[in-house]
């Protein structure tokens, strides 16, 4: 069997689909509910079989033969990426929105390759801030500029 | 009506909202013209901004990002051959020719009328259609509006394209799925949460949509990073750009094709899942066809009408596919499944109760359209050459931004940083579909109609005593459950032909031989 992209799509979706079927029988039914022609677990149990039904079709009859290109692409880079949106989320708060998200853009826009530290800095920095003016002012959207140690 | 538009004036034509108007027309182009980013995101990523607005503000101002964005779109796909979306593909088919030989300004030109007249033709269509449809809907009942979600969801699916149909309904199931995380709209309990409260609401459509489409647009860039030929490109694209004046003979071949494109599109914009792709090659198509043998070899080459049919059908197609949204409460593609998430966060329910109900937010959303194509052409026209420069900017300084955007966008929502965690899961699990080619515009209209549907059924076997007899005993729901079958086994239905027909040929073929 070859692994196209629609075969492999389709059994990680089939995965996903079997984990949602498992965790549907889960939720909780009260005695007088089960009897119920509709319930919480009515919509879950109609779209697993939906779904288990529909990737195993893609498995069986892929529509098309195409295999994956895996070559030429950056996936640390990627990844990189991934970590620092993920640090970024746990830092927003301690940090403040200042200091966070300036680090977040300027190591962003070092792992893309640019490497001077003015460039890097004028363009975090004064947009970070200006964004931050532009949100609590403008929009009285207020968010926690500075770090813990420097909040009285 | 004439008593709807005046409501409609004077709501849309007030100091803010016509500010709104114009700061989602610029805003809207500026996102479009990005690579990669196309209305969808772009109405996203206003979203948090939207909601800090009153209901019709925040519509108006989604629905001039949307113009926009589609402008934008096409703007890129002129001046470098790079299509932000599917409906501006046709677009750059003749736009492109032109502007590599060195019209590019004529052409942008011409991409501005036509969106232009296509969008305000069809804001006229809409003008009628909407309130027709909407004061017949009011007829309908739970079991109808669970049968239309159903024919809108495999309407999606089936304009898929041949052998994607599969991965796009299961794509939509996928989006059912997500739909049910948090607490049982009826019975209070929880489903899908995993023990984590921070589900116990479940997934914001907001925070999916910008994962699926934002954040994973711009990590597919980080993964397959442009050549330095491209940019080079893009740089000189922007800076040169020639003049924009279009002579008298040039419109006057452009009107015929603008009156036809534009009754096509919005037609085709009306179907739900249909859309301005749908739409643009339709139109390019049958104006090929039209322009006869001479006028049609210029396809492909600059030609006006070329260019001209796909931008007018598009934009008369994202009109209409309001349609659907506004009386039906059935968004008709992703970009309206979008919008109508961010009218139920407003308290709003899109349907026939909406004309009736609260007709300042009917009728502004129809006449912003006009001022918003009003203010494309008298405004974003004339700064084209100063927004192009959006092109010059490097990826290394744009893709960051776009990501910080998104992911604040999501968070000053809820301040919540849970969310911006499960946006980093979402977005893993996009860019791993997107690479094997599964689409995700379903997936987004499966979740957004994931909750009403539910509830509808529910209220439909209430009704029936708990029979599901409703599928086949009420006509109107049997006759749209039918329209639905069609529309999943037309493909097969026309693959099966080609087959059959090819056997046929060969036969001959062989035999003459």
């Amino acid at each position: 069997m070859m692994l196209s992209k629609d075969r492999i799509g389709g059994v990680l979706l089939l995965l996903f689909c079997l984990i949602y079927a498992w965790l549907s029988q889960d939720i909780r039914l009260l005695p007088f509910q089960e009897r119920a022609a509709f319930h919480a677990r009515t919509m879950p149990e109609i779209l697993s079989i939906l779904g288990i039904g529909l990737a195993l079709w893609t498995i069986i009859l892929p529509g098309k033969s195409e295999r994956p290109e895996l070559g030429g692409a950056d996936w640390l880079k990627a990844g990189l990426f991934l970590v620092l949106m993920s640090a970024y989320g746990f830092t927003v708060r301690p940090l403040g929105f200042i200091l966070s998200t300036s680090l977040f853009l300027m190591i962003g826009y070092a792992l893309l390759g640019e490497r001077k530290l003015v460039p890097l800095v004028l363009a975090s920095v004064p947009l970070v801030v200006a964004f931050w003016v532009l949100m609590t002012q403008g929009l009285d959207v207020f968010i926690e500029p500075w770090p813990g140690f420097l909040r009285e | 009506m004439i008593e709807g538009i005046m409501i409609g004036l004077g709501t849309a034509l007030t100091l803010q909202n016509l500010l709104f108007v114009m700061m989602g027309c610029l805003v809207g182009t500026f996102i479009g013209m990005l690579p990669g980013l196309g209305p969808m995101s772009a109405i996203a990523l206003m979203i948090p901004i939207a909601a800090s607005l009153d209901p019709s503000a925040g519509i108006i101002l989604m629905a001039a990002v949307y113009y926009g964005a589609i402008f934008g779109g096409s703007t890129s796909s002129i001046l470098i051959n790079a299509p932000g979306v599917a409906s501006t593909v046709a677009t750059s088919f003749d736009g492109y020719p032109m502007a590599k030989q060195g019209k590019a300004g004529k052409a942008l030109a011409i991409a501005a009328y036509s969106s232009f007249s296509g969008g305000v033709i069809a804001a006229l269509f809409l003008l009628v259609a909407a309130p027709f449809l909407a004061s017949v809907s009011l007829s309908f009942q739970s079991t109808d509006y669970f049968a239309l979600m159903v024919l809108g969801l495999v309407a999606v699916s089936a304009f898929a394209g041949k052998g994607d149909m599969i991965k796009a309904l299961l794509m939509t199931v996928i989006g059912l799925m997500l739909s049910t995380v948090g607490t049982d709209q009826t019975q209070g309990v929880p489903r899908f949460t995993l023990g984590i409260i921070d589900l116990i609401d479940g997934i914001s459509f907001l925070l999916l949509v910008m994962a699926t489409f934002a954040l994973s647009e711009a990590l597919m860039a980080i993964l397959r990073p442009k050549g330095d030929a491209d940019r080079q490109k893009e740089k000189e694209a922007s800076e040169n750009l020639g003049s924009m004046k279009v002579s008298r003979a040039e419109v006057r071949e452009m009107a015929p094709v603008i009156g036809r494109s534009s009754v096509l599109g919005f037609l085709i914009g009306v179907l739900p899942g249909a859309g301005a792709t749908i739409a643009s090659f339709l139109a390019y198509g049958t104006e090929q066809r039209i322009a006869g043998p001479k006028k049609g070899a210029e396809f492909g080459k600059g030609s006006i009408r070329g260019l001209s049919a796909p931008e007018t059908a598009n934009n008369a197609a994202a009109t209409g596919s309001f349609v659907p949204l506004l009386t039906l409460g059935i968004p008709g593609s992703g970009t309206t499944a979008i919008m109508l998430g961010a009218l139920i966060g407003y308290g709003i329910q899109p349907g026939p109760r909406l004309y009736v109900d609260q007709p300042e937010i009917f009728w502004s959303v129809i006449v912003s359209m006009w001022i918003g194509n009003i203010i494309l052409l008298v405004l974003n026209l004339p700064l084209i050459p100063y927004i192009a420069k959006v092109l010059a900017i490097p990826s290394r300084f744009l893709l960051p931004l776009i990501l910080f955007f998104s992911l604040i966008g999501v968070y000053f929502v809820s301040f919540n940083t849970f969310d911006i965690q499960l946006m980093v899961i979402f977005a893993v699990a996009a860019v791993i579909l997107r690479v094997l080619d599964f689409p995700m515009a379903p997936m987004i209209l499966g979740f957004i109609l994931g909750g009403m549907m539910e509830e509808n059924l529910r209220r439909a076997l209430l009704i029936n005593n708990g029979s599901w007899s409703f599928l086949w005993e009420r006509p109107l729901t049997v006759t749209i459950l039918a329209i639905a079958a069609a529309c999943l086994l037309l493909p097969f239905l026309t693959g099966w032909l080609r087959r059959v027909k090819d056997r046929a040929y060969e036969k001959t073929s062989s035999s003459g031989d």
